[in-house]
Parts: structure tokens; sequence; C-alpha cells
């Protein structure tokens, strides 16, 4: 029992204890003369190690596959739901916190901000995005998403001394527990309408309330109860929507990016909507995975794609006119998200599994290209010069051209061009949103993709094609390993899984929720 | 569901009725002898001693914050408590658990000096 609990487990438990353990190391090291020796060197590397194992223990949780992970599920079922789902996003989240501290390793030192509670803070964020992503009911959802977010608002905090990053997390940290009051809301009306608050037995209540075999009493109860289960819905789904930055409750998106640093930026497009992705799939698809929730007529899907339709356009349109690339990049996130809900609106189709598996596998890739775009902006600037605007690239193919090597690669990556993966992630999606009859949602996805391209294309242009402005200031490449470390890894990943992606693929497909 | 609730709309809306028949009556009837004393703030007698937006020091933030932590602490330790003999060892694991993540942070925050008024 205890056992199969800790083995159940262990790829939360791992990143929580870890982040424990260096806090406590950083703080009673007396070693640490902070003029000479950064905490950052030490820590980052600390914390690399601690999430490629939790990657790796969630990999091999994968691998045991679903069978023989049962007794561990049923251990920790309904709270949390150990499947292949939550242990593919789970790679996924420490994937994308493992590059975020190695940016933070080499990003804090060149900008003064090297204090070391910044990689516990990436740890028990992840952490609790991991409890998001594998959470089965409403209570684990909300300490999940409270756990999260609250690391990632004092993150962006993290240059206090900045008016600037302090308005960001102002913003961010209003917002964001105005979107965790309302999910709050939302689980509460959940409660009272079905009195349970795990998902599959809120499913149960759904498909069978007066509905199989409906007498008097039980159609009242549910006619009764129908309002608010969809006012509930609702709400959650706002609450979720805000963290992956949805059009319209992208508001705070830009700002926060911009404010933050860079590495909390990276954190927040590639983590933290990852986790927040999976607990709205899961929420929708456990749920309200139902015969009439789910369908077109008389369910989400129809509002899911508003929101989809809305997110592309609004997210594009606006990132082509921004003069700063981190905001540009910012926009950016906003628009993939809004490719990622096209799938998710897929999987209330008929290729529900098809569409399970493009959007798995396009949430890898994504987090993965952005993490990698965000690295290589680090690099492009360093201290009191950080690369921000377009100008800031002119000329870099030649000033420093593996710098701009990499930044094209995560570039065309995002925008979907072979060989890079960004591509099959974005022809797997559209085809599954394709075989799912969604035709007219899967045209608007690619009329975005190809809009898209324009800013995206934006950025190699001034780096290859034009020179810097003369007198301006020029921001002036960093050095650093741990970057360099991280964008190699991303860069490798994006080639590898561009050239060969039937394996992840394939794994993608069957990481189903198993309910 | 309307009927369940009714009731308790009804005494929200009386609720409010009183209220602002209060003030509408206190507007109306009251006497009015204004004085520039009488129009200053009240602040219990004393003589008001400024512009509200005073800055205070981040400490009493940070105290607010642990003694937060450490309440909900004892929340939970008066919980267990009551049924210690029910929860067993599973209690007692998940309780150490707790504890052992809270001395961290108190350790992290000694080593800090958050509890350090004075540097």
């Amino acid at each position: 029992m205890s056992a199969n609990l800790l083995l159940g487990l262990s790829p939360i438990l791992i990143v929580s204890l870890g982040a424990l353990l260096l806090m406590m190391a950083e703080a009673l090291s007396k070693l640490r003369n902070e003029a000479r020796e950064s905490p950052s060197s030490s820590l980052a590397m600390g914390s690399a190690v601690v999430l490629a194992s939790g990657g790796v223990a969630s990999l091999a949780l994968w691998l045991q596959g679903p069978d023989n992970l049962m007794e561990a599920r049923a251990a920790l079922a309904p709270w949390l739901l150990i499947d292949r789902f939550s242990l593919f996003f789970f790679v996924i989240l420490t994937l994308g916190a493992f590059l975020t501290v190695l940016l933070a390793g080499g990003y804090l030192p060149e900008h003064k901000l090297d204090r070391g509670e910044f990689y516990p803070l990436v740890l028990l964020s992840t952490a609790g995005a991991m409890a998001l992503a594998a959470a089965g009911d409403l209570l684990t959802m909300f300490i999940g998403l409270e756990v999260m977010s609250l690391g990632v608002y004092a993150m962006v905090a993290f240059r206090r001394g900045s008016p600037r990053s302090v308005e960001a997390a102002m913003k961010y940290f209003l917002l964001g527990s105005f979107a965790a009051a309302l999910l709050l809301y939302g689980g509460a009306l959940l409660y009272g309408a079905t009195g349970k608050t795990d998902f599959s037995s809120i499913s149960f209540q759904l498909a069978h309330t007066g509905y199989a075999n409906p007498t008097n009493l039980q159609q009242l109860a549910w006619e009764n109860s129908t309002p608010l289960m969809v006012i509930g819905l609702i709400l959650v789904v706002i609450g979720l929507a805000f963290k992956i930055s949805a059009v319209p409750f992208h508001m705070w998106t830009p700002d926060a990016y911009e404010g933050a640093p860079t590495p909390a930026t990276t954190f927040m497009a590639g983590a933290v909507k990852a986790g927040a992705f999976a607990m709205m799939i899961r929420v929708l698809m456990m749920a309200f995975g139902d015969v009439r929730s789910a369908s077109w007529g008389s369910g989400w899907p129809p509002v899911l794609a508003a929101l989809a339709v809305a997110t592309m356009t609004v997210g594009n349109l606006i990132a082509g006119r921004q003069e700063s690339v981190k905001r540009m990049l910012a926009y950016s996130s906003i628009t993939h998200a809004g490719y990622m809900l096209v799938g998710v609106v897929a999987m209330a189709g008929t290729a529900r599994a098809e569409a399970n598996g493009a959007v798995l596998f396009y949430t890898l890739i994504y987090t993965i290209s952005t993490v990698g775009a965000f690295g290589a902006l680090i690099l492009c600037g360093s201290r009191g010069a950080e690369a921000v605007s377009y100008e800031d690239l002119a000329g870099l193919g030649k000033r420093n051209p593996a710098v701009a090597l990499a930044l094209s690669l995560f570039i065309f990556s995002l925008a979907g061009i072979p060989p890079t993966a960004g591509f099959f992630a974005k022809l797997y999606l559209f085809k599954a949103a394709v075989s799912g009859d969604y035709i007219v949602l899967t045209v608007i996805a690619l009329i975005n993709t190809v809009i898209g391209a324009y800013y995206y294309l934006r950025v190699l242009v001034f780096m290859y094609f034009r020179e810097p402005l003369p007198g301006a200031p020029i921001a002036k490449p960093m050095k650093s390993g741990h970057v360099a470390i991280a964008l190699v890894f991303a860069a490798l990943l994006v080639l590898a899984l561009g050239i060969l992606p039937s394996k992840t693929l394939q794994a993608a497909l069957s990481s189903t929720i198993s309910g | 569901m309307v009927a369940t609730y009714a009731p308790l709309l009804l005494m929200f809306a009386l609720a409010g009725l009183v209220v602002m028949g209060f003030f509408v009556a206190g507007h109306f009837l009251g006497p009015k002898n204004p004085s520039p004393a009488k129009l200053m703030p009240f602040e219990s007698g004393n003589e008001s001693p400024g512009a509200r937006k005073i800055r205070m020091s981040v400490k009493f933030y940070l105290t607010a914050i642990l003694f937060v932590v450490f309440d909900i602490e004892a929340v939970f330790l008066y919980v267990w408590a009551v049924r210690f003999r029910a929860l067993g060892w599973v209690g007692m694991v998940s309780m150490v658990g707790f504890l052992a993540v809270l001395v961290v942070g108190l350790v992290y925050a000694l080593r800090k000096g958050a509890l350090e008024w004075e540097k």
C-alpha cells in the first residue's frame, strides 16, 4: 500500500523534496560570500539535477505502463490520478522547468539578480503544476493551481527594485487571484449541484441524474441543478483560461511576461501553461465528457471553439504590431494556446484519441520551442543591455552566428516550418481536427499560421538582413555555460523530434486519460 | 431551489431596507449645526495625525506572514490531537512530515534574517 503510494507520488515527491533540500543547503551554507561566490552556480545545477531525476522517474513510470500502475493509481485516486496522461505532462513540466533553471543559472548572475530563492520557487511551482496536471478532484485541482501560481507571482516580482517588474507581478497577482476565486466558486457550485468533488463522480451524476431512467423526482432534481452545473463549468473554464491566457482573459499576459525576468517568463509560457492545459483537458474530458455536455449542440465545444478562434486571431494580430521581441513572444504564446484549444475542441469529436495525442505532442513541442526562443533571447543580451526590441537583434547573424542560428531554429519551430518539430506538431494537430470534422476551425487555424509567419520571419530579417543603426546601443551577447547547455539540449530536441517524430507521437497517442 | 433560498433573499432585502431607512430618516429628521470641529475626521477624540499614505516597514508584513503560517500549523495540530488515536500511524507520519516541512521553512526564515528586527 504505502510502497505503491510512494511509487505513484515519486515524481512529485522528488521535485518537492529536492526543493526543500536546496532551500536548506542555500540557507545553511556558511561558505557563502555573496560578493565572490554566486548562489546560482551551484543551485542551478542542483535544481537541474532534481528536475531531471523527476523527469526520469515520470518517464520510468510511464514505461511501466498503465497495467503495472494500477495499484499505485488506486492508492492515490481520486485525489491524484497517476495515469499515462499525467505522466506525459510530468515529463513536459519537468523538462520545461529543467530548461528554465539552466537559463536562470546564466541570466540571474548576469543581471545582478543573483538570489538563491529563485530555484526553490521554480521547483515548488513545478511540483504544484504536476499536482495540477494529475488532479482528479476539485480540491487537489485548486491546491495544485495555487501552489503553482504563488511561486510564479514571486518569480515575476523577482526584480524587486524595478517598478516595471513589481507592476507586472501586482497585475498578475490580482488577476490570478481573481481567476482562482472564480475557479473556486465554480467548484463550489459543481459540488452543490452534484454533491461530489471528484471528476468521475461528477461525470457519473451528470450522466445519470434523471437521464437514463428518469422518474419525476430525478427529472426535477436534474432540471434544478442544470443551471448550477452550467455556471460551475463556465467558472471553472474561465479560471483555467486565465492561466493559459486565452483571449479574452489574456490582458495580463504581455505585461507580466515583459516585466518578469526572462527565465520567469519562460516558466510561465512553458510549464504553467502546460499544467493549466492538462487540467482543462481533464476537467472537460472526465467531468464533462458525457454525451450531452461534450456534443456540439448542447455542450461546451462551441464555447471553447469561439475561445480558440478569438485567441488565435487576436494573439496573432497584436503580435504582428509589437516592437519588442519579448512582447511578440508573449503574444505568440497566446496564439499557441489558441491552436492547442483547437485540439481540445477536437477531443470532443469523433477523433478523440487522435486529438488527445496531437494536443499532448503539441504541448511538448511548444514548451521546448518557446523556452528555447526565450533562452536564445536571454543569450542575445548582457548586463544592462537586454535584447528586447527587433533593433537589438539587427546584425546578430554577423556578430554572433551561433546565437542567431539558435534563435532562428526555435523561431522556425514556433512558426511551424520543417524540418523543426513545430511543423509536425501543427500537422498532427490540424490533421486530428480535420478527422474530427472541424474543417472551419482548421481553416481558421491555418490562416493564422500563415499570418504568424510574418512576425516570426521578421526576427530573421532583422538578424540576417539588417545592420544596426549607426550610434544605436547594441545588445552584446552574453557568455554562459548554463544557457548554452540549455539551448543545445532544446535545439537537439527540436531537431530530433522534427526528424523522427513518430516514436514520441506514438507515446503521446497512448497517453490517454484513464478514468 | 428558488423556494429554498427565497427567505434568505428576503432577509437580505429587509436588512438592506432597514439600513437605508435609518440613513434616510437621519438625513431628513436630524438637526444640522455644522462647525469646523464637527467636520473633522473622527479618530477616537485625537487630532488626526496626517495623510493616510504612510509607508510601513516590510518587517511587519514578514512577521504577519510568519504568524499566519504557524497559526495554520496550530489549527492542523488541534484537529490531529483530537483524532490522535483514530488516525494512528498514518496520521502520525503525515503530521511529522507536515511539521518537518514547516521546520525547514522556519530554519530558512531564521537563516535569512527574517526574525531579526534590527540589523
